[in-house]
């Protein structure tokens, strides 16, 4: 797919932006604060109706603003369907979000998902290799839902699950009657027939990313490091059925489920040592790059067209030499680029956009 | 914020299922500008509704009186339940015509963060009609969500080793539809359903 115009309206600080979006490389430029990343987090919100920040609908809302809207035209390079897709999102400080597809009002929000895609890359990412495990599951995650978007209502109905055996647990109070017993085989059946779907796909995706990441790894960081990705999940030998029943005394006296995909890992090692605590601030910030571009990679094998690269600010993290393997290894995709500074040799944009105030202006 | 008897009826108003306070006050509004005699029925229907509706006391369906119109008519096949959540999902099994059976409303589904477990169901009710009624099939129409599997679940383990037949409605694609158009759930819940062709 690729973005072809894009109009904003009190979107965060920006309160009205036109555009038309280079097929390459658009290069966004400003100082801190000016709104450079609020535009790429605009077109994030078109693939996944949340802020890749992690921040709440509401704050993406400009201040004093009743609605924020998010319009884009999108050409969808299937073969057979020539006309772009034009898509609207209407985010609303108070009430329910709207999402609408030629003008045509999605009954369903989330049946937008998949029109657009994106490869998010930010300085946050680091935190996937140095965070704890749910910054490396969630990554997992998502790629696991692009790939099969059946997927999704799955860990949706995981995460329900999980909350429903939770609050069954709390109300126990640390007895098991035979009423809380048979209460409790239910959400176990239901909890391990939709855990073991999740870790069997976790499971097969990560087998899929591991190749992809130490190549990439290797040619970000200029070395022939080994580097592996595994899924840790401790239950997975027994089956989750079984791992439940056995932990079930100990779930019911501390009232949490203590066994699960909710509490697996995915474990990153360079040269057989574990990422998180043995690599280098630089060697961290590799990998972190190299799983986003792996990830990018398998999405686009997936989709048969590459999802559009929003790199926020990736080379004030990055020493010369890296930044240069990665402008080398860029894969060759449509893509929105945010930076403070100079960009680094060898980057050359289409289209430089200047952004200050939260007023965008064509540069060049 | 209102005079007094406005301001209670917005909030009343507010207390009601999908109504904001935005709603509310402008129901309140409205009801005010209304001739007397059209607000007086309103409030007379939702008294009647009231005084006179009363949960059947065999299948907890709404009824007048003491059983509802399924119970108490004679020509239903006996021998079958079809269990639901509310008794509005009876109005809509019944709009298919497809089930001459009577009915058992659980009142709810299982879910622990409502507070709703099998004891605060109808499900001591429902074992209890098994056998005076000669109950030999309980068909589980609770929701397709997650709450109404797990109850489907539960009573399928608790009614299947009793040697009744149990089974649950099927999930799949809406008739009439495109395949194309079907969400990846139904459609891999429909496929994984399939059945075999009659040749």
């Amino acid at each position: 797919m690729r973005l072809r115009r894009l109009w904003l309206t009190d979107f965060r600080n920006l309160a009205a932006v036109e555009l038309e979006v280079a097929a390459g490389l658009t290069a966004v430029v400003g100082a801190n604060g000016e709104g450079k990343t609020n535009l790429l987090e605009a077109v994030a919100y078109l693939a996944t109706l949340s802020s890749f920040r992690g921040a709440p609908g509401e704050a993406l809302v400009r201040a004093g603003a009743e609605r924020a809207v998010v319009r884009a035209e999108v050409d969808p390079e299937q073969p057979g369907r020539a006309a772009d897709t034009l898509i609207e999102a209407e985010l609303r400080a108070v009430g329910r979000d709207r999402v609408m597809v030629n003008r045509q009002r999605l009954r369903r929000a989330a049946d937008l998902v998949g029109t657009v895609r994106v490869s998010v890359f930010s300085p946050d990412d680091l935190a996937v290799v140095k965070g704890g495990p749910d910054r490396r599951r969630r990554l997992v995650d998502d790629l696991v839902v692009a790939g099969s978007p059946r997927l999704a209502a799955v860990r949706g109905d995981l995460d329900r699950v999980l909350r429903q055996r939770a609050t069954l647990l709390r109300q126990a109070g640390g007895r098991l009657t035979p009423d809380i017993t048979a209460t409790l085989d239910v959400w176990d059946a239901k909890l391990s027939d939709l855990g073991e779907t999740l870790a069997q796909a976790r499971a097969d995706l990560v087998g899929q990313l591991e190749p992809l990441a130490g190549k990439v790894y290797d040619q970000v960081a200029a070395t022939a490091a080994r580097v592996t990705v595994s899924y840790v999940a401790p239950w997975r030998d027994q089956g989750l059925a079984a791992a439940l029943a056995e932990a079930r005394t100990d779930d019911v006296r501390r009232g949490v489920t203590t066994v699960g995909p909710h509490r697996d890992d995915v474990e990153l090692s360079i040269a057989g040592l574990p990422a998180r605590t043995h690599a280098s601030q630089g060697e961290q910030r590799s990998l972190a790059l190299a799983l986003r571009l792996a990830g990018h990679q398998l999405v686009t094998e997936v989709g048969g067209t590459p999802p559009v690269l929003l790199l926020d600010d990736v080379f004030s993290e990055l020493d010369p030499e890296r930044s240069a393997a990665l402008v080398a290894h860029l894969p060759r995709a449509q893509a929105l680029l945010t930076t403070t500074g100079a960009l680094p040799a060898g980057v050359e944009p289409e289209l430089v956009l200047r952004v200050r105030h939260g007023r965008v202006a064509v540069e060049r | 914020m209102y005079a007094g008897p406005v301001q209670d009826l917005i909030e009343e108003l507010g207390r009601l299922p999908g109504v904001g306070p935005k709603s509310a006050q402008r129901i309140a509004f409205h009801l005010l500008k209304l001739p007397k005699q059209d607000a007086l029925r309103l409030a007379r229907a939702v008294t009647e509704v009231k005084e006179r509706v009363t949960l059947c006391t065999r299948c907890f369906n709404v009824a007048e009186g003491d059983e509802c119109g399924v119970c108490v008519d004679s020509r239903r096949e006996s021998g079958v339940l079809c269990v639901v959540e509310e008794p509005r999902d009876i109005v809509a099994v019944e709009k298919t015509h497809e089930y001459r059976g009577r009915y058992h409303v659980l009142q709810g589904a299982i879910s622990p963060i409502e507070g709703i477990g099998p004891d605060q169901l109808k499900v001591r009710e429902l074992l209890a009609r098994l056998e005076p009624e000669e109950i030999s099939e309980v068909i589980l129409c609770t929701n397709p969500n997650i709450e109404g599997e797990a109850t489907a679940m539960y009573l399928a383990r608790l009614l299947r080793p009793l040697g009744l037949k149990v089974t649950r409605i099927a999930s799949g694609l809406p008739v009439g539809g495109d395949l194309e158009y079907a969400d990846e759930l139904t459609l891999g819940r429909a496929l994984e359903g399939r059945r075999e062709v009659e040749a």
